[in-house]
């Protein structure tokens, strides 16, 4: 087991570099001058050559991409990632600031995916093909054509026409305004939670239909025990493998859905912020965004690994 | 150089009785009865299907359909909810929501169809490539798999298209660079397996040439995981073109694609338009959906197996 993490974690720190160096490459590659996007193209035209050249010096940009590189992957190492071109706030304290509403709104949507996700799976695998079984199925393959970010502009039109109710539009942390921290989190959190239940339904559903097939099921059944009990005690623990496997993967990608999401409900948070760089061409900021969400999915990626290989010994004798 | 025309009549030569060639036998009639028994077998997706082929049909036809022009401002109509001369609203400046949901689709379609043909079709080969060679060739493809598959795909997509400027042929590109991995993986798994069959390693002991045995002995048996891919991913791929729009880094206004007009519905103030905001993502979903139930549907007939590997 212990050899099993030290390999996982070295493979992830392996990929890390990697993925540096191309989020590095990929957005120095961008056509047109970063002073473009810090002065307008009218100011630009106003700087003299000698301005040009003094901001790209001041600026690191001057530089062969290469020590450009190494430069960050220094400033990365000693924590400061930098300023946005646009705002005083540095990139690490926008980072601290917004980072807890995205991730409590990635946590809340994990735990609610597994609340509705596995009964809904229970349920439809309690009577394959059945009245109830084709409606679940239907509706959880309605939820992955559902774009994450329109169903959010729709509960916050329906909020507002039917109630006249908006989630407050300041962050405010857990720990200082729990009331508004809820209201603000609960809406992303529900609409990224319910588009992962549905793929979490899907799985457990034909993951628990493959483990009913097994002798084990049969004798529990054969025992006399009654369907919800069999299913639920005896064939749920070996279904929900491949499920946790997919729900760390989704995780992440929910990481990635709270952009556009978070940008539907307004919400503060760090997805909006990547909104924000993108839409301003803030490469300096995009690109420590772009590498923390990177870093955070390959982290996850190892935890739920390790999280398998633990709970399933066949995978860390591998 | 002329082919010579037939040795001798066949009749004299060989005296075996002529087989009456069979009129089903003609692609049009296999492809018929293909067709018939995907409707008997799977009806629900073949009515997904006939919805998806209205919509690409929608795609196609827009300015005989489109009741006003995309990109014409009524000034006299602004802003206004459904009625009867624009029965999808008219957006802040003035434009018939109907017609840009209508003009959207191609954007949609484009992309998606753009987006898979290059990036699953790329992936594919790849993953026939790495899966069939196999040895170091492998190892450096899982590990530049492994790398592409360390962002999630919307992140990589919005730093890709965002590197290379708005257009539709770098939101393509964009999003086909994403849908490489799941190509490699799947096809690669599944040449895998069949590599080990022992009509391939028959092929290869009579001296088949690599290229000839993948294109003739491997290739086919990949088509079907292929077509399944390709239909999945068309519904991903419009979702991620939608949310690429939708944060302003897709195919950019005043063309109107589904996410541009959803990203656009808030531009006016805080509170979008409900009617601005309903119809193109109606749009979006129906849209998914119906490739996604298609993609089922061909799945369950082509390859049951495959039902938890895609």
């Amino acid at each position: 087991m212990y050899h099993y993490i030290v390999r996982r974690l070295g493979f992830g720190a392996f990929t890390v570099i990697g993925v540096s160096i191309v989020i590095f490459f990929v957005l120095r590659v961008l056509p047109g001058d970063p002073l473009v996007a810090i002065f307008g193209p009218e100011g630009f035209t106003k700087l003299s050559d000698a301005d040009r050249a003094g901001y790209m010096a001041q600026l690191g940009l001057s530089d062969p991409l290469i020590v450009q590189y190494l430069h960050w992957i220094g400033d990365i190492a000693r924590g400061s990632l930098g300023h946005s071109f646009f705002r005083a706030e540095s990139v690490a304290d926008m980072i601290e600031r917004r980072g807890p509403l995205t991730g409590e709104i990635a946590l809340i949507s994990v735990a609610l995916s597994w609340i509705v996700g596995i009964p809904v799976a229970i349920i439809s695998a309690l009577r394959p093909n059945s009245f109830g079984d084709n409606i679940t199925r239907f509706v959880s393959i309605l939820f992955l054509a559902v774009p994450g970010f329109w169903f959010g502009m729709l509960i916050v039109l329906a909020s507002l026409f039917w109630f006249g109710y908006r989630a407050p539009l300041a962050g405010a942390s857990l720990l200082a305004n729990p009331w508004d921290n809820l209201q603000i989190v609960i809406g992303p959190a529900v609409v990224l939670g319910l588009g992962q239940a549905a793929y979490i339904a899907r799985m457990a559903r034909s993951s628990l239909l493959e483990v009913i097939r097994e002798d084990y099921v049969r004798t529990a059944r054969a025992k006399g025990l009654n369907g919800f009990r069999v299913i639920s005690l005896h064939a749920l623990p070996n279904a929900l493998l491949p499920v946790i496997t997919l729900s760390g993967i989704l995780l992440g990608f929910v990481l990635a859905g709270s952009i556009p999401v978070e940008r539907a409900f307004g919400t503060p948070g760090l997805g909006y912020a990547m909104f924000t760089a993108v839409s301003e061409r803030d490469v300096f900021v995009m690109q420590n965004l772009v590498f923390l969400y990177a870093v955070v999915f390959v982290m996850l990626n190892i935890a739920v690994d390790v999280t398998i290989a633990w709970l399933d010994p066949r995978i860390r004798y591998q | 150089m002329t082919v010579p025309e037939a040795i001798g009549e066949p009749e004299t030569l060989y005296p075996i009785e002529r087989i009456p060639a069979a009129p089903e036998t003609t692609l049009r009639h296999r492809v018929g009865r293909s067709l018939l028994s995907f409707v008997r077998r799977a009806p629900l997706s073949a009515f997904w299907g006939c919805i998806a082929a209205a919509i690409v049909v929608m795609a196609l036809t827009a300015p005989l359909i489109a009741p006003y022009e995309p990109l014409k401002s009524d000034f006299r109509h602004m802003t206004k909810p459904p009625a009867a001369p624009h029965y999808f609203g008219t957006d802040q400046i003035g434009r018939d929501t109907l017609s840009r949901v209508i003009y959207g689709s191609r954007a949609s379609l484009t992309v998606a169809i753009g987006a898979v043909l290059f990036g699953t079709t790329l992936g594919s080969l790849w993953g026939l490539a790495s899966g069939y060679f196999g040895g170091r060739f492998d190892i450096v493809s899982q590990r530049i798999i492994e790398f592409l598959q360390s962002f999630p795909d919307l992140i990589l997509a919005m730093a890709i298209a965002m590197a290379l400027g708005a257009g539709i042929g770098t939101v393509i590109v964009a999003i086909a660079i994403t849908r490489i991995p799941f190509g490699g993986r799947v096809i690669r798994a599944v040449v895998l397996s069949l590599k080990e069959m022992s009509y391939v390693e028959a092929a290869r002991g009579l001296g088949a040439s690599h290229l000839r045995m993948m294109a003739r002995h491997i290739l086919p048996q990949c088509i079907a995981p292929y077509l399944i891919l390709a239909t999945t991913h068309l519904g991903v791929a419009i979702i991620i073109e939608a949310s690429l729009g939708f944060l302003g880094v897709g195919i950019p206004p005043p063309t109107p694609t589904w996410g541009n007009m959803l990203a656009d519905s808030l531009n006016g103030g805080l509170v979008p338009p409900w009617w601005l905001v309903l119809f193109p993502g109606c749009a979006i979903t129906l849209t998914v959906l119906a490739f996604n139930l298609l993609g089922d549907g061909i799945r369950d007939i082509l390859d049951p197996r495959l039902r938890r590997a895609v």
